[in-house]
């Protein structure tokens, strides 16, 4: 096993500050209601952390399986926030699992990210002006503005391009955790079940002592499901991008209201939330995490006002909303969920899949 | 009178200086807020490492304090205001709390006490047994005088008709009084921690969780129910657990320092339970083992070798069953698992908290504190007992936590270097 004497430096830039707090007590560990005698935590990875077991970390399921409660936090006789502490191991984790090499950027330079975010955001706008219709100024047109038939198909190119990449992190995860075992093909069948369990519902979350937690998350994670599926079938039930939108009873426009108020709810909630630091989980804030709040904020609030605007016919300020409404969610999409924080969509389910499916091959052998 | 020293509190460390400033010579005033002196030390069942009883090596320095004729006693009292009004001249206003009692005329029968019908909580007890509203403190306590605690009391009259000296008087004040002094020696010692305050743990909640003073007394010679019994149910426990640094080390009470004896008495009561409950297991759950005095390793290995368990790990929490057992959550360090067990009874090795009140006395100078909120030496390394007003001096647990030894050993050295700048002062020794 190699030792990495660089390490806690290296995550002092994934907001990891208080490693050397810690006097290994295992407060933190036994107060966790999810850390368990198999898959142990905090401790032990700040004890890596100290050690600089990066090696260790690298393989390592167990940050995945914290959902950062506090109540580690509130009670560390050292103040060490070891939740923080779990929160830079999978901000990291992220980084190793991506094979472009921009996520380890975005998380520790703040030129990249707001060079990222920056041309991502001028390009958009800048192809939006260049492949827009003609602009019809005496009632509202957004089909005509924005052609469905430029719109979805890039939509889609887009989206597979992330997909690709997400599933190629996944795929390195699964490298990384499983090691050296192999694990028979009908296993991966047979846990399927494990994957799209804590993908809907994140089960996990509700083991933690504050409920509320889990509320708001299912809400965030709900309504972006719910606008996601709307996005892509529009193309089948032309209720967004239409000259003609439907009447506000048509089931589309409603299950859209729930992921506007839903979404617009949790992240205003998580932005007081940081902002006050009352809370463990929003003491300590990341740049990433900001990031990741302020553009989804803005991304939800730009998509309310075109739905305003295009409701009390107001051509150009449509036009302009829906433009800018684009603008952030090119970048929100393309950095944050293949490459940053959001990518953790995918990682906290596939690492409960993985980690049984990785149990059950040990059980066979 | 005039008085040259004003120590205040009773306890072992302000017992000490006054015993050697009065073998010195020297007039000393010692103001006491409870109704006894003996301080924490009378409460203990036995100390460490030589368990030696500390009843028994307590109430010989109170009875050489009370009966001392340079030392002026004034329990029940508290130190009000002090103005310092130039070297060598502290003037100070103290109040004499009423005890409804005229202390010159009871002879300490306790008649009032078997005739009083109201029980509270008694407070030397820990509230584990009651206490009469006309009482007397504790059996050994000095002066041996009733008190009524007016609070509680229902004015039925059956004490002040019990009492064969006619000493009850109801009509008793509180009375201010002011004296001078030449130096002042401040020796308030420690204030347990509220283990409420670790929610966790349950205290208060949960009624077989106890605190270590509580379990000092159920240990002690002079114990309430002469046994050791869990409070729920009254049953004799099989399985005790200890929990170490509850209160001390702690940054998420504001209280990063070590209370310097939590690891030591826990020790100590664990080895008593070898006598007082031979069949019980104990386990000790500690982040570390402090043993740094003289003999405390042993102690320490002595206590390992008779079988008590000691387990790395600090508790996290506790649960409460139905049957009033309790879970202790723990991760096991040395061996890197998860542990809950259940027991009898828990016991939280409760730390020392500073007892700085008294600073507040001090009008028109200011007594500095240091930030955990102890007195501060002017220097902690090479002049501990000095404060930073010249003429006041600090002993004992004031300063910080420390154990009973050291606690004696400061005291003495505030004495002389009381006497160091009494005598710059210019104050006349009493030649007996």
């Amino acid at each position: 096993m190699r030792l990495n004497v660089d390490f806690t430096a290296k995550l002092k830039k994934f907001g990891a500050e208080t490693t050397y707090e810690c006097f290994n007590c295992g407060n933190c560990t036994a107060i966790c209601p999810l850390s368990t005698n198999e898959e142990q935590f905090p401790r032990k990875f700040i004890r890596y952390l100290q050690l600089g077991l990066e090696s260790k970390i690298r393989s390592s399921v167990e940050p995945w399986l914290c959902y950062y409660c506090g109540e580690c936090q509130q009670t560390c006789p050292r103040q060490a926030n070891p939740g923080e502490l779990m929160m830079s191991v999978r901000r990291y984790l992220t980084t190793v699992y991506d094979w472009t090499g921009l996520s380890k950027r975005l998380y520790t330079s703040t030129t990249w990210k707001f060079l990222s975010v920056g041309i991502l955001f001028f390009a958009t706008l800048f192809i939006v002006y260049l492949l827009h219709g003609p602009i019809v100024t005496d009632h509202t047109e957004l089909e005509t503005f924005a052609p469905a038939e430029i719109v979805h198909p890039a939509g889609y190119v887009f989206g597979t391009i992330l997909a690709v990449i997400l599933l190629g992190n996944v795929y390195r995860m699964h490298k990384f955790i499983m090691g050296d075992t192999k694990a028979p093909f009908s296993l991966y069948i047979q846990e399927l079940g494990t994957l799209i369990k804590h993908f809907a519902i994140q089960a996990r979350l509700r083991l933690c002592e504050n409920k509320s937690l889990w509320l708001k998350h299912w809400l965030l994670m709900t309504g972006y499901t719910a606008a996601f599926i709307l996005v892509q079938v529009d193309i089948l039930t032309f209720w967004s991008l239409t000259n003609n939108p439907p009447p506000a009873w048509h089931p589309a426009k409603i299950l859209w209201t729930y992921a506007t108020v839903a979404m617009l709810y949790a992240t205003t909630v998580a932005i007081i939330g940081r902002l006050k630091k009352e809370e463990p989980i929003h003491q300590y804030s990341h740049s990433t995490d900001w990031m990741f709040l302020i553009l989804l904020w803005l991304t939800v609030f730009t998509g309310f006002l075109v739905r305003i605007f295009m409701q009390f016919d107001l051509p150009l300020p449509t036009y302009y909303a829906f433009a800018i409404h684009l603008a952030f969610t090119v970048p929100l999409l393309g950095l944050e969920v293949p490459f940053t924080k959001w990518s953790h969509l995918a990682y906290r389910p596939f690492a409960l899949y993985f980690l049984n499916v990785k149990r059950r091959a040990l059980e066979g052998e | 009178m005039s008085y040259d020293v004003m120590v205040i509190g009773g306890g072992i460390a302000g017992m000490e200086a006054s015993l050697t400033l009065a073998d010195a010579g020297y007039q000393v005033l010692l103001v006491e807020k409870s109704p006894s002196i003996g301080g924490k030390m009378i409460e203990l069942s036995k100390v460490f490492p030589t368990l030696d009883c500390a009843g028994c090596i307590t109430t010989p320095k109170m009875a050489a304090t009370a009966n001392h004729p340079n030392i002026t006693i004034m329990t029940y009292c508290e130190v009000q205001e002090i103005y310092k009004e130039g070297e060598g001249k502290f003037r100070v206003k103290i109040l004499k709390k009423p005890r409804y009692v005229k202390v010159d005329d009871c002879i300490g029968c306790q008649r009032c006490e078997i005739a009083c019908p109201i029980f509270v909580p008694k407070e030397y007890e820990y509230g584990l047994i009651g206490r009469k509203v006309a009482y007397i403190p504790f059996e050994m306590a000095s002066p041996r005088k009733a008190l009524i605690d007016l609070d509680n009391c229902v004015m039925c009259g059956r004490c002040e008709r019990a009492c064969p000296t006619d000493a009850i008087d109801f009509l008793q004040q509180p009375e201010v009084v002011e004296e001078e002094v030449k130096a002042v020696i401040i020796a308030t010692g420690f204030k347990p921690f509220d283990a409420c305050l670790k929610k966790e743990y349950g205290y208060g909640r949960y009624k077989n969780v106890i605190h270590a003073l509580e379990m000092e007394r159920l240990l002690a010679p002079s114990r309430p129910y002469n046994w050791v019994l869990r409070p729920s149910d009254g049953k004799v426990p099989d399985r005790i657990a200890y929990v170490l640094c509850v209160g001390s080390r702690d940054k998420s009470l504001d209280f990063p320092i070590c209370s310097r004896v939590c690891c030591m008495y826990s020790t100590k009561q664990a080895i008593l339970f070898t006598s007082a409950l031979p069949l019980a297991d104990v386990t000790i759950y500690y982040m570390d083992i402090r043993a740094f005095g003289k003999g405390f390793e042993e102690f320490y290995n002595m206590a390992e070798d008779m079988g008590i368990r000691f387990v790395k790990g600090k508790v996290a929490k506790i649960t409460e069953k139905e049957d009033g057992n309790l879970v202790v959550r723990v991760e096991n360090i040395d061996d890197g698992t998860i542990e809950e067990e259940e027991y009898d009874m828990v016991v939280l090795s409760i730390g020392l908290t500073p007892n700085s009140e008294v600073v507040k006395a001090f009008k028109n100078v200011e007594i500095e504190l240091d930030p955990f909120g102890f007195i501060k030496p002017v220097s902690e390394n090479t002049n501990p007992v000095l404060t930073n007003v010249k003429g006041v001096f600090v002993a004992g647990c004031a300063a910080g936590p420390k154990d009973i030894p050291d606690s004696v050993a400061e005291a003495n050295a505030a004495a002389i270097q009381c006497i160091d700048y009494l005598y710059e002062v210019g104050a006349k020794v009493v030649v007996r």
